[in-house]
């Protein structure tokens, strides 16, 4: 077989830090190959090299038999590599086919206007050859995620891609479009095309893939063919050692309710209800999982609990307090500690320091602030705290977050929620982008909550996570709680059909008084 | 600007290197969006001494195709009109009342000029960057600046005709004060609430309120309360007691210490609401990121009302001063300080005590525009250039740097997923 890529001896080092070390790479023509790893693994970042957006420091890149120079993606373009990145880069006002043909337009009269009769031709003629569903005229606007996704894979065709790195492909996917997309990677493979996808998700590499390459730390660890690998030997590689962490744990011993969710019902931007009727209930001591599908409902749940967004139908109760129409600072007052799921966006304020940051859900707590002016010395002190306990680097109550990486961000966002001494803990993706080291910390750290008598709900694409921290895991589907099973016994394929909205036989449910039944 | 690559320090961000030219210049403009004090105070001097470098060169050009009676250099049949070192010398010297010539005094009538403009851009200059700071463009502190002189003007006026002596020595003042505070608040609370409530774009509405205020007043003083004495659009001149006394300067100068002084003790006003308080950590969280100001538990409705209340009551008190100090009366057609305060607070990169030192530049350029008017025959549209020239080249790298930030901000995310320690790259 001939290979279309081979990434020979790569090193990518940033000021401080290696992405990639010495990584090697070989990807036959024609085959689907997936990138796996733990989130920090250096997978977008190898493949960024490849795609010439970053030169690498070591190490060279072979696309069809010939050692390349890219300096930039044209470079890389020209040469028939193409990247699909996680956020799309499209237009939204203007139409597929203007949307496919940008920059490239074919043109007449002398090259003085678009010929948009022959633009359109060709990207019907595009779409038809692969067999994708995609109207020409459509507004991206229109248009659905799903969609949008196919627009940039045909996008990346029509600039002559033979090589499509696609980069996380299926986060902002639902089951269906991802069993599309993943219909849409065989139809390309069939007529030559070579795929390379990044994914953190065993399932999906096991799945689309016809061989796998896992990156750990910046390393390449393997390259094994999907066929004969199991999901536990992939996961070993991907993390270094026996995955399922098994926590020493008592068994819960769940007191009264603290978190009480009836009938909730939040419609999302678009009108679409995108909680559709959940009711659940988090008791003192135990913690309560959410597994599913990311964009399943999860977020709308967690931002009407934490009273980021009003729901538009049903009951939110605190420790019997009503509180379905407080605010935001009223339920941080009432006790609720909140880790989101986008630290950059609304965990930390990027431009702050990190004493500012520290403070941040408690600027009008009595701790900090008397008579509204804030005592800074205090809340430095209280950040130094975290940073300590937390380990977070570098150790400098003055860096701004903007400054920290992904994982101590997060350190520092955790570690300021729990310092709150919180009744209910709600906890989105707590362990996104950490190392290995503080991820274990970071279990340790809700697993005390959950013995100091807490209420943690705990929500997790991953799925190791929330079975090995849950007493109860609830999985949601399309808005709605489809089963609440004993992470114990359930297993991974009974999992993964009720996160698709199957009922599978023999689900080991589990009923809210905590006693299992079959 | 040279074609080969940037020469990038050490300290710079980890960069996807590429021949894009807009990638490069992207990475000059995070570069700057990082610059520490001391290097922006370094670059505004230096952009003032590049400003000085352009306008000499504008003002020879234009002295060579001006035709005059008297040239001050000729060489066969070319004469040079202006001196451009003479206009420079007049716009900054003269400002101060020529500092460097025997008997010099700080007290002169045309440093008193400089400060007198100063003083109202101090407030101006803050009300902007107020807004600024909480994320919000007000435009109309024009608008709020023209109610707060009117309210005040007519507030004294009234208590004017109730009590004398004493007692208005010692309450017409703060009490004239209040009013503007009052006036240009209330009317910063209409975009405000607009903004809060119906999700109204604040630009539009203050642009469009200002016009409002402006013939609101007119009205107001043409039908009810014109001095029947005076031929202009005024109402009755204040009593003295609400009129700011002149300390140590000539009374002439319509300068008073006493209102620099209160211009500063707000300054230290704002600097302490925004970095001491709970209510200026929440204004400055919502103003550079909503999103974490909500997860923090901002209330942003009431956080954008009360920073344009306040930010309209800065504006309210310049009016009030500048009636009470400068005019004596409500006059319509209050010169642009409003507009100029925006300029005042870019330059300041929106900060409180910046606003001093910018507000001075301007109240520099005022004055001396003015001495050039005076002392030469360089014709005062010329002079408007300069000045233009010397705020543009000022404020533009103050200007680049917030868009530098911005888009180091919109870069941290994919740094992030390159740096090992911790990849957003889900």
């Amino acid at each position: 077989m001939e290979q279309a890529v081979h990434l020979d001896g790569i090193t990518k080092r940033f000021p401080g830090v290696v992405a990639n070390d010495d990584v090697d790479l070989a990807v036959e023509k024609g085959t689907v190959h997936a990138l796996l790893g733990e989130n920090g693994a250096g997978k977008t970042t190898l493949m960024n090299v490849l795609y010439g957006l970053y030169q690498p420091t070591e190490g060279t890149v072979n696309v069809h038999g010939e050692t390349q120079q890219f300096d930039s993606p044209r470079d890389a373009i020209d040469e028939g590599v193409g990247m699909i990145h996680q956020h799309f880069m499209l237009v939204d006002p203007m139409t597929v086919t203007e949307n496919i043909t940008l920059g490239n337009e074919p043109r007449k009269w002398l090259g003085l206007t678009v010929d948009s009769e022959q633009s359109r031709e060709q990207v019907r003629e595009l779409s038809e050859r692969y067999g994708f569903d995609v109207d020409p005229d459509a507004r991206i606007e229109d248009v659905g995620v799903g969609v949008q996704q196919r627009v940039e894979i045909l996008k990346a065709l029509y600039r002559g891609a033979d090589v499509l790195i696609l980069d996380e492909p299926t986060a902002v996917l639902t089951p269906q479009e991802v069993e599309d997309l993943f219909r849409v990677l065989e139809e390309l493979t069939d007529q030559g095309k070579t795929i390379i996808f990044i994914t953190h998700k065993l399932g999906e590499a096991m799945e689309a893939a016809d061989e796998i390459t896992v990156l750990r730390e910046g390393k390449n660890v393997g390259t094994v063919p999907a066929d004969d690998i199991t999901r536990e030997e992939l996961a070993e590689m991907m993390v270094g050692r026996e995955v399922l962490l098994d926590l020493d744990r008592e068994p819960a011993e769940p007191g009264r309710s603290i978190l009480d969710v009836d009938d909730l019902v939040v419609e999302d931007d678009r009108g679409v209800r995108a909680v559709d009727g959940i009711s659940l209930e988090v008791r003192a001591g135990e913690v309560l999982g959410i597994a599913g599908v990311d964009g399943n409902g999860q977020s709308e749940l967690v931002e009407a609990i934490t009273g980021l967004q009003m729901p538009d139908e049903g009951t939110i109760t605190y420790d019997d307090v009503d509180r379905t129409t407080d605010s935001r600072r009223e339920r941080i007052e009432a006790g609720l500690a909140y880790i989101p799921e986008d630290r950059q966006e609304r965990g930390l304020v990027m431009d702050f320091d990190l004493v500012e940051n520290g403070l941040l859900g408690s600027q009008h707590a009595a701790d900090y602030t008397s008579k509204g002016r804030i005592d800074w010395n205090h809340t430095r002190d209280h950040a130094e705290e975290i940073i300590e306990e937390y380990d977070v680097r570098p150790p400098d109550a003055n860096a701004h977050a903007k400054s920290l990486s992904g994982g101590n961000q997060q350190k520092f966002v955790v570690g300021r929620e729990f310092a709150r001494d919180p009744r209910l803990v709600v906890a989105s993706h707590p362990t996104r982008g950490v190392d290995v080291g503080s991820m274990e910390f970071i279990h340790d750290q809700i697993n005390a909550l959950r013995e100091a008598g807490r209420a943690v709900l705990l929500i997790s694409s991953n799925l190791d996570e929330v079975q090995s921290l849950s007493d109860r895991l609830a999985v949601v589907y399309e808005g709605e709680i489809v089963d609440i099973v004993d992470p114990e016994r359930v297993t991974e394929e009974q999992l993964g059909l009720l996160m698709a909205g199957q009922q599978p036989d023999a689900v080991p449910t589990i009923a809210a008084n905590g006693e299992g039944h079959q | 600007m040279s074609d080969d690559g940037p020469s990038r320090n050490g300290d710079d961000p980890p960069a996807p290197a590429s021949d894009d030219r807009w990638s490069q210049y992207r990475q000059r403009l995070i570069r700057l969006g990082q610059t520490s004090v001391g290097e922006r105070i370094l670059i505004a001097v230096s952009a003032l001494l590049l400003s000085l470098v352009v306008g000499t060169i504008i003002v020879t050009a234009a002295g060579l195709m001006a035709t005059c009676r008297s040239p001050v250099l000729t060489f066969g049949s070319t004469t040079l009109c202006y001196d451009p070192f003479y206009v420079f010398n007049r716009l900054f010297l003269g400002a101060l009342g020529d500092p460097f010539t025997g008997g010099w005094s700080p007290l002169n009538a045309q440093f008193a000029a400089t400060l007198r403009e100063t003083t109202i851009l101090v407030f101006t200059g803050l009300s902007v960057a107020l807004a600024f700071r909480a994320g919000i463009f007000n435009i109309g502190t024009q608008g709020q600046l023209i109610i707060g002189a009117l309210a005040a003007a007519l507030t004294v006026l009234w208590a004017g005709s109730l009590v004398s002596g004493t007692i208005a020595l010692v309450l017409f003042i703060p009490l004239g004060l209040l009013a503007g505070a009052i006036g240009g608040g209330l009317y910063g609370a209409i975009p405000g609430a607009l903004k809060a409530y119906a999700d109204a774009n604040e630009v539009i509405t203050t642009i469009m309120l200002n016009f409002v205020a402006v013939r609101v007043s007119l009205y107001l003083v043409r039908n009810h309360f014109a001095d029947p004495t005076s031929q202009a659009t005024q109402t009755r001149t204040l009593p003295v007691e609400g009129q700011f006394p002149s300390i140590l300067f000539d009374p002439r100068t319509d300068f008073s210490l006493l209102a620099l002084l209160i211009a500063l003790v707000f300054v230290g006003g704002v600097y302490y609401l925004l970095e001491h308080t709970a209510f200026g950590y929440d204004l400055r969280t919502a103003g550079i990121q909503p999103a974490a100001a909500e997860y923090g538990g901002v209330d942003s409705a009431r956080t954008i009302l009360t920073s344009l209340t306040l930010s309209g009551a800065l504006g309210g008190i310049g009016g009030a001063v500048f009636v009470m100090m400068t005019l004596g009366k409500f006059q319509t057609g209050i010169p642009s300080y409003g507009f100029d305060g925006i300029t005042v607070s870019i330059l300041a990169g929106n900060n409180p005590i910046g606003a001093v030192f910018a507000a001075f530049l301007f109240g520099v350029l005022k004055s001396g525009s003015n001495v050039v008017a005076f002392a030469t025959n360089v014709p005062p549209q010329l002079v408007g250039v300069l000045r233009g020239l010397i705020i543009l080249f000022v404020a533009m790298p103050e200007f680049f740097r917030i868009i530098g930030r911005r888009l180091a901000r919109g870069q941290s995310d994919r740094q992030a997923t390159a740096t090992a320690g911790g990849g957003a790259d889900d």
